[in-house]
């Protein structure tokens, strides 16, 4: 990258045209970098940038070519020092940045400022190993469109002016929008890398997490941020089906739950829809990374999508972790045919409760079994009717649990929300003899109508659970349902609606107005994000053979490939074509002159066309002089032509001249095509 | 066709070759352009420059980043990037499209002196024009642009060239424009007469010219300038220096006179071949042209005379232009 050479150090640089250009468009280039490069690389960016305009400011020679050198050597140690490598995405992002810095300081022609703008280009396109946003495509945008303008002043010849640059760069972009699109559709995708792994560690994502504490979901309660958007073939499903399974937990240790490391993914637990009619639905789903490996999946799955796999407990674990925005499709179906019964290992699993947890909650649950016998759903019963009435309150703002945390919810705070109920009732059945496990996911959601989406924010996490009933399999309830119904018939929204205390986004009306503004505008960015991932970076073989499907076209064929692209691109340049006509410049023409051209087209017949140094009356003259018959209509022709060219006439006048020379190029019209009646040509 | 008037390549000239035979077997289908040509579709082409095939380049590796980390928005960017380039084609040919080039005379000059070759650039297709440049054999000239609807005058240097009248090489007009990505050029058969005259010995040293063979009577004194003669006026001639224009005289009469030096007072001067002492005929041609550059200074009527040439004893500029004409065209008896 960097040119070594023998540096004719001795006068300072020459003026450059587009130097300016580059020094101002290369910064804007690497900005987005400067979020997850360390801050020696953004200080020597900085500092080359600043070295050249003080080199130019200062009239001083550029560094000679040991100090280059040294320097590149230097920044190349620096990286390795830094990142053990020089290759990688980030390694290689920083060593890239670096040589583009250096390269300012050693800039002697127009042939090093290309070089650094193709360098540019990389800088932009390197972006996108860190971030994909809409935000950072509409800025790749400007990067790009600074970087061709200073292509085109280098090469333009003399100083052009920034507007001029800015209108031709822009026009080139947008003209080259077109081409982009087609190739980014058409263009064949292989499935896979090429190499290596594109795999990248990403910090700081959130999620749910696999240990579930009473207290563990409150964190994400007031968190925002967009974890899961739907999109639904056909009607979504009511709120309260809407139960988004992620998470499986049946291991507890008497204050938490953990999640099933180790089920095979054979045998398909048995399920069952309770009172709900079955649901059949199919939907595309992106989520946001989670460094995780789960997908969220409307209960219940029929099938893993590519690269995941369906666990026996109904939870869908991806093969890596999850750690950039991905989309999966999903079907939910109700009814699994012909389930095992429940092994001997899974139900003593299921039952599990280690010694001495819960001893008050035991006596309750050992009440319940004499009063109701074998009855298992006379006690689920039971305990939900027990959670629906006082003193049980749902809040978000729950009291911290001391000691036995059953215990102590169940019989003296008796104040929580999703995640206290959902244990609290596993302990329950448990203590009962009933198997009971703890699912978490997703529940509610906002639908989106403007992009007829579903979005489901990290706060709308949620904890329910099964029990296993002998006749029906794993029954799903949501002890929440029975305290707090609205939350489940109409999301987090629905705890506001009943008058508790809600996080701002919750609500939809008392908000201050900025407050409101900043929720539409989150709204409206994230219905963008969505629109963005969902047309643009979803794009994948699988949709690209759909695409060509849709016409007919098989997109692992090359023939119908290269017809695809004939086609549009045929288009496209017949289109093109059509408009440079369309908007070609035409010089500006008036009537007269129109019309002494077409009088000398009609006489080109008699081979008396018009030369290019005659005047009208000159014209006029000649052609009279060959064919007395029409020298009267031409004088007149020609009074009419040099009255409208030269006379300042009014409209009136004007119509009458106009008149004139459509007169006489009637005559000459029919003199000229038909001879015969030559005689009776009517002469003015 | 004009292979022998281009400039000798320097090296590769095995190359050199080649390219000519392929320039114009290209070119072949093409007349010769004359005093005018029009830039049509059938005589531009294009091809990538260095640059060019440099993004090409990095579009290359920006592709197999896209691919190997299928990453959408990398594929847009490169595909933008390729949509810039492509573009930038039909800009650059655009470019050059439709220009109306007229070829203006080119300045008689002494041998080793510059000569400048300037074309009239003529836009009629209604969009400006942008960093045209002309080429002609090794030199390009500087790059120059043309509003829509105007004209300009495009220049390059021509190589030196010895004595004598030529022709002009193929030039070639050219343009990077808009990315330098591609470039765009014609080959244009502009012609028209270039012509060097000898190069004049020094000025100020005495001309080694015989004081000799008076055939007619009339003194042969080059190098002396004669004192100017102001008895006679007589009616203007075509051909008369403006200097001698007698604007008093003319005021009053209201006819032109001028200043009549020489032709009755002074005898004509003869600048004969035969007087001039040395054996090259490039070095006897150099001193009558610094005879004749010295005697048009002066008033006296003079007349050249060269083996098969005479020119009849005259005064003023356009005698002047004859006498170096005739020596620049003058071909050595080869005795």
């Amino acid at each position: 990258m960097i040119r070594i050479g023998i540096t004719r150090a001795s006068a300072p640089p020459a003026p450059l045209p587009g130097l300016w250009l580059l020094l101002a468009a290369l910064p804007v280039a690497a900005l987005p970098h400067a979020w997850e490069q360390p801050l020696w690389v953004i200080l020597l960016v900085l500092g080359a940038v600043a070295g050249r305009l003080w080199i130019h400011a200062q009239h001083t020679r550029l560094p000679a070519a040991w100090v280059m050198i040294l320097l590149a050597l230097g920044a190349g140690a620096l990286t390795f020092n830094h990142f053990g490598t020089w290759f990688g995405q980030e390694a290689g992002t920083a060593l890239l940045l670096v040589m583009v810095a250096l390269k300012l300081l050693e800039i002697r022609s127009e042939r090093d400022i290309v070089v650094s703008l193709l360098l540019g280009y990389f800088v932009v396109v390197t972006t996108y190993f860190f971030n994909q946003s809409i935000g950072i495509a509409a800025y790749s945008l400007v990067s790009t469109w600074l970087l061709t303008a200073t292509l085109l002043q280098v090469h333009a010849g003399r100083r052009l002016p920034l507007a001029r640059l800015a209108r031709a760069s822009g026009v080139m972009l947008l003209q080259a929008l077109p081409i982009m699109l087609i190739l980014f559709l058409l263009f064949p995708r292989l499935p896979g890398p090429l190499w290596g792994s594109p795999e990248r560690e990403r910090t700081a994502q959130t999620g749910l997490s696999e240990r579930l504490e009473p207290g563990d979901i409150a964190q994400l309660l007031e968190n925002e941020a967009t974890a899961l958007r739907v999109r639904f073939e056909g009607p979504a499903p009511a709120s309260s089906r809407q139960y988004w399974r992620a998470l499986v937990m049946t291991d507890f240790d008497g204050r938490a739950w953990r999640v099933d490391h180790d089920r095979p993914s054979g045998a398909i637990d048995r399920v069952g829809g309770g009172t709900d009619a079955p649901i059949d639905v199919t939907y595309t789903a992106t989520l946001e990374p989670n460094g995780a490996r789960y997908l969220p999946m409307l209960e219940f799955a029929a099938a893993a999508p590519a690269g995941a796999e369906l666990l026996g407990n109904h939870q869908v674990l991806r093969r890596h972790r999850i750690e950039q925005r991905i989309q999966y499709t999903g079907t939910a179906q109700w009814v699994i045919p012909e389930p095992p019964p429940l092994g001997p290992t899974e139900r003593a699993r299921a039952l599990a409760l280690p010694e001495g947890t819960a001893p008050r909650t035991r006596i309750q649950a050992g009440l319940w079994r004499t009063l109701h016998g074998d009855d298992d759903r006379a006690i689920v019963d039971a305990a939900l009717t027990l959670f629906a009435a006082a003193p049980f309150r749902y809040t978000l703002r729950a009291p911290p649990l001391l000691r036995d945390r059953t215990d102590h919810f169940l019989f003296e705070t008796q104040a929580g929300y999703c995640e206290h109920y959902a244990s609290a009732f596993a302990v329950l059945m448990r203590a009962a003899g009933i198997p009971a496990r703890v699912i978490t996911g997703y529940q509610g959601g906002q639908w989106m109508d403007t992009g007829r989406y579903l979005r489901l924010r990290q706060a709308d996490a949620h904890a329910w659970t099964e029990v296993w009933l002998d006749e029906q399999g794993w029954i799903r309830v949501d002890p929440t349902a029975a305290i707090a119904p609205e939350r489940i018939e109409w999301g987090l929204s629905g705890l506001f609606d009943a008058g508790m205390e809600a996080p701002d986004f919750l609500r939809r009306s008392g908000l201050a107005w900025s407050a409101a503004w900043r929720l539409r505008l989150s709204d409206w960015h994230d219905l963008m994000t969505y629109r963005w991932e969902y047309g643009v970076l979803a794009f994948d073989p699988e949709r690209q053979r759909e695409l060509f499907a849709r016409f007919g076209l098989d997109a692992t064929d090359w023939k119908n490939v290269l017809l695809a692209l004939l086609v549009t691109f045929g288009g496209l340049g017949l289109l093109a074509a059509g408009l440079a006509w369309l908007l070609r410049p035409r010089r500006p023409q008036d009537p007269a002159q129109r019309a002494l051209e077409r009088l000398s087209r009609r006489l080109q017949r008699l081979g008396l066309a018009r030369q290019p140094h005659e005047s009208a009356p000159h014209y006029a003259a000649r052609v009279g002089a060959a064919h007395p018959e029409l020298a009267s209509a031409l004088t007149a022709f020609a009074e009419a032509h040099t009255q409208l060219r030269y006379a300042n006439l009014s409209a009136i006048e004007q119509a009458q001249f106009a008149q004139q020379l459509a007169h006489t190029l009637h005559i000459a019209r029919v003199y000229t095509r038909w001879p015969q009646r030559r005689s009776a040509a009517p002469c003015a | 066709m004009r292979t022998a008037k281009l400039g000798a390549p320097r090296r590769g000239f095995r190359w050199a070759r080649l390219r000519e035979d392929a320039i114009r077997w290209v070119t072949r289908r093409h007349r010769a352009d004359g005093f005018e040509a029009t830039v049509t579709r059938d005589r531009v082409y294009i091809l990538p420059t260095r640059q060019g095939y440099l993004l090409l380049a990095t579009i290359v590796v920006m592709l197999v980043g896209s691919i190997n980390y299928a990453n959408n928005m990398a594929f847009l960017l490169t595909f933008l990037i390729v949509g810039i380039g492509h573009n930038a084609m039909w800009y650059t040919h655009r470019n050059l499209l439709g220009l109306q080039v007229r070829v203006l005379p080119v300045a008689p000059a002494f041998a080793g002196d510059a000569q400048v070759l300037r074309l009239r650039l003529e836009e009629t297709a209604g969009r400006p024009r942008e960093a045209l440049r002309l080429q002609q054999g090794q030199r390009e000239g500087s790059p120059v642009h043309v509003e829509a609807g105007g004209t300009t005058t495009i220049e390059v240097a021509l190589e030196p060239r010895p004595r004598g009248r030529h022709g002009l090489a193929r030039q070639r007009l050219f343009s990077g424009h808009p990315l330098g990505l591609l470039v765009a050029w014609t080959w244009l058969t502009l012609d028209t007469e270039v012509l060097v005259y000898p190069r004049p010995i020094a000025a100020g040293s005495p001309l080694p010219m015989a004081p000799a063979s008076t055939t007619d009577g009339t003194v042969t004194a080059p190098a002396a300038v004669p004192e100017p003669d102001l008895d006679g006026i007589r009616a203007y001639r075509p051909g008369d220096a403006p200097n001698r224009i007698v604007w008093k005289a003319v005021a009053r009469s209201g006819r032109l006179l001028v200043r009549e030096t020489g032709g009755g007072g002074g005898p004509p001067v003869w600048l004969d071949w035969a007087q001039v002492i040395g054996p090259d005929p490039e070095f006897r041609l150099s001193v009558l042209c610094q005879a004749v550059l010295t005697a048009a200074a002066g008033e006296r009527p003079f007349g050249l005379r060269l083996p098969g040439v005479e020119l009849p004893p005259a005064a003023g500029p356009e005698h002047r232009e004859r006498c170096l004409r005739a020596l620049a065209l003058f071909e050595a008896p080869t005795s």
